[in-house]
């Protein structure tokens, strides 16, 4: 029986070394012929910045934003969901439960992982920061959307989308929170950011190439474009309403695409 | 011969566990299913869809109900505001009393027919029986305590990673186990076997007076108490006060103004015994609740229309038949069930 796996093991094993050993011998870069790719996985790496230096998360370093106002990170979390790769010819692979939750003060949760991601070459990504209504009113979820991660409101249910908290002396009380979130309505905090990376291309040949885009998300853009956000003038945001939808809208311009690493193994 | 070993040890462990568990806590549910839909009862919210109440998960929900273990300190379990011979409201106290004697802002209400709620708390703010118990447990006033903590406490214990297995198959203690094993639990508290259920049977009849008092019901409050859940679970506003800015009630949740002052109407039955009454417990009893109705309802913006008129006209003798009706609404099998008890 064991011996039986083994063999079978082997066939197929064969089998796939064969068949990419051929896929290699069709594919020079300039070929137009039909070539296959084989399904592998795709890494979206986020790198948290604040303008033009990397975030340090742990409060020991100010920043000024737009208002001119100084102001540490201690705090910076927010929603990855409903990932969409886009195709050379414009079609999109939708990442099937792509959830992820991105925490500065967390090296591992930088690192998004989408697997199983059909072959083939891809211009661009497409993403929601948030969680989409479906996933806010349909119980307890698990995972990135587990309840215990503390980016949910339960005295009216619904998932935080993002979090940004550390001190500031322009505040009062010396420090800012601003939780954002609302899964519908006028107001709701979800939106959708769209990066294009041509000229690169990704090219998803598993066990051939390593895929690995690399996104920059800069906290200064939380405080400015289009709308201005003074932490004097509002220090403290933890519900939905008009103030968390100007930064919702601020938001989803933070993100900008850096660069690709695509090499053959 | 070593693999058969294994293999009979293995036979004999899963036979005494087979046989350990014949010896079930509460009991076996051959008799009465723990989650039934009772005659005439709308259908249901559907959030248990995948969430099936089982034996072992409605044991686990219970357990985790009546534990400590949820709250910061392991002083308040959710029973100890929510007890069973007052529905599993908290009897007496107009304010829930949470952890280190702090107050909350509510009345904690009974529990009970929860399957038929989409929205929990009085503004309707959880958005599902899943998700609810998060409220209390994080609640700084409540259970002050982090999901993740309770989790760990959890996975520490000698015996809820087992409870967890036989609840879910798997041993793995997560958030959602959690909170489907509540659901599971607060979900079977069915409260349809009141002498007005057995009226409408038929297999009981009421008295003159309870009659009386049911056609006045009828007449006069079941617009918004509507049966036979004795709730429409909508929001409205019955004239409590003029300005809402101690509690905007929905409005909290909408951001809505048009919703300031409205509460999800309470359903009725059981009444006699969750006192006190409305959302911050303000009547404690059932003759001020109808004075309220009669003498006290304050015309604010927000009124409900069927209330816009003013005051109900109700006399001391129908005041009397109302309130002998709303007896007949006390669910003695429900508040007595042994099922549901924490001992
Ligand atoms: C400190 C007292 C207290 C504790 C402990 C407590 N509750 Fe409650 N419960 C309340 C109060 C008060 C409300 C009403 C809150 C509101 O409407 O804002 C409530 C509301 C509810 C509701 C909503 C009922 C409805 O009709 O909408 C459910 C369900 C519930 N509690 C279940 C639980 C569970 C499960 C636990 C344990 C995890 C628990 N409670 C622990 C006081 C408490
Ligand atoms: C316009 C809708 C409406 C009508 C009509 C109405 N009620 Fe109510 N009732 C409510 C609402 C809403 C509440 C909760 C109000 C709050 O707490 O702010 C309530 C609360 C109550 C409560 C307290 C329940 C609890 O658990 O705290 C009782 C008892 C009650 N009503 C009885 C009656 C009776 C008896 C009548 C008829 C004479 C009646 N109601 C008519 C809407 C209505």
């Amino acid at each position: 029986m064991k011996n039986k796996l083994y063999s079978l093991f082997m066939i197929a094993f064969v089998a796939i070394a064969v068949s990419s050993c051929n896929d290699d011998e069709t594919t020079p870069s300039t070929n137009n012929g039909p070539t296959t790719y084989n399904s592998g996985d795709v890494e979206l790496n986020f790198e948290n910045i604040a303008g033009s230096v990397f975030l340090d998360p742990t409060g020991a370093t100010n920043y000024v934003n737009a208002s001119g106002e100084t102001f540490s990170v201690t705090n910076f979390r927010y929603y990855i969901s409903n990932v969409k790769l886009i195709k050379e010819d414009g079609s999109k692979y939708e990442v099937p439960n792509s959830y992820f939750l991105i925490n500065a003060n967390d090296t591992n949760s930088l690192l998004a992982e989408l697997t199983d991601i059909p072959g083939g070459k891809y211009t661009g990504v497409e993403y929601m920061i948030g969680v989409d209504s479906a996933r806010n009113v349909s119980g307890a979820q698990t995972g990135a959307l587990d309840p215990a991660n503390g980016m949910f409101w339960s005295w009216s249910s619904g998932y935080i989308f993002m979090k940004l908290e550390g001190q500031s002396s322009a505040s009062s009380n010396n420090s800012f929170v601003y939780h954002i979130g609302g899964y519908s309505g006028v107001n709701r905090g979800q939106r959708t950011v769209s990066l294009d990376f041509t000229p690169s291309v990704v090219i998803v040949d598993g066990g051939k190439r390593e895929a690995e885009i690399h996104i920059t998300t800069d906290v200064l853009e939380i405080f400015k474009n289009p709308n201005n956000i003074s932490i004097a003038t509002q220090s403290t945001i933890m519900s939905v309403g008009a103030a968390s939808s100007n930064i919702a809208t601020n938001y989803a311009d933070m993100f900008s695409f850096d660069h690709i690493h695509n090499d053959p193994l | 011969m070593k693999v058969n070993l294994k293999y009979k040890l293995l036979l004999l462990l899963s036979m005494v566990v087979i046989v350990h568990s014949c010896v079930p806590d509460v009991d076996p549910p051959v008799t009465q299913p723990l989650f039934y839909q009772p005659e005439g009862f709308p259908a249901t919210s559907g959030q248990l869809a995948n969430n099936p109440v089982t034996y072992y998960g409605f044991s686990l929900g219970k357990k985790l109900f009546y534990d400590p273990i949820l709250s910061l300190d392991s002083t308040i379990s959710c029973g100890s505001c929510h007890q069973q011979f007052a529905a599993f409201a908290h009897l007496d106290h107009k304010l829930s009393h949470g952890i280190n004697d702090l107050e909350g802002t509510r009345n904690a209400p009974p529990l009970f027919n929860l399957a038929w709620h989409s929205n929990f708390f009085w503004d309707g703010g959880s958005n599902h029986i899943e998700v609810q118990p998060i409220a209390p447990i994080t609640n700084p006033v409540e259970m002050d305590e982090s999901v993740a903590n309770v989790i760990f406490k959890l996975k520490r214990s000698s015996y809820y990673p087992a409870m967890f297995k036989k609840a879910f198959g798997s041993d793995s203690i997560t958030t959602q186990a959690m909170t489907r094993a509540l659901a599971q639990f607060m979900s079977s508290l069915i409260s349809a076997n009141s002498k007005y259920d057995k009226v409408k049977a038929g297999s009981a009849t009421f008295t003159v007076d309870e009659q009386n008092g049911y056609m006045l019901f009828k007449s006069k409050c079941e617009s918004c108490h509507k049966e036979p859940l004795m709730t429409d679970l909508s929001y409205r506003n019955n004239g409590l006060d003029l300005h809402f800015a101690a509690d905007p009630g929905r409005a909290r949740i909408t951001l809505q103004p048009s919703d300031s002052g409205k509460f999800k109407v309470p359903s009725l039955r059981n009444i006699a015994v969750s006192y006190p009454y409305m959302h911050d417990g303000r009547l404690n009893s059932l003759s001020k609740v109808i004075d309220h109705y009669r003498s006290g309802v304050i015309q604010s913006s927000t009124i409900d229309p069927l209330l816009s008129g003013g005051n109900m006209s109700i006399t001391d003798a129908e005041k009397q038949q109302l309130i002998l009706f709303l007896n007949t609404l006390t669910d003695p099998t429900f508040l007595n069930d042994k099922r549901f008890s924490e001992k």
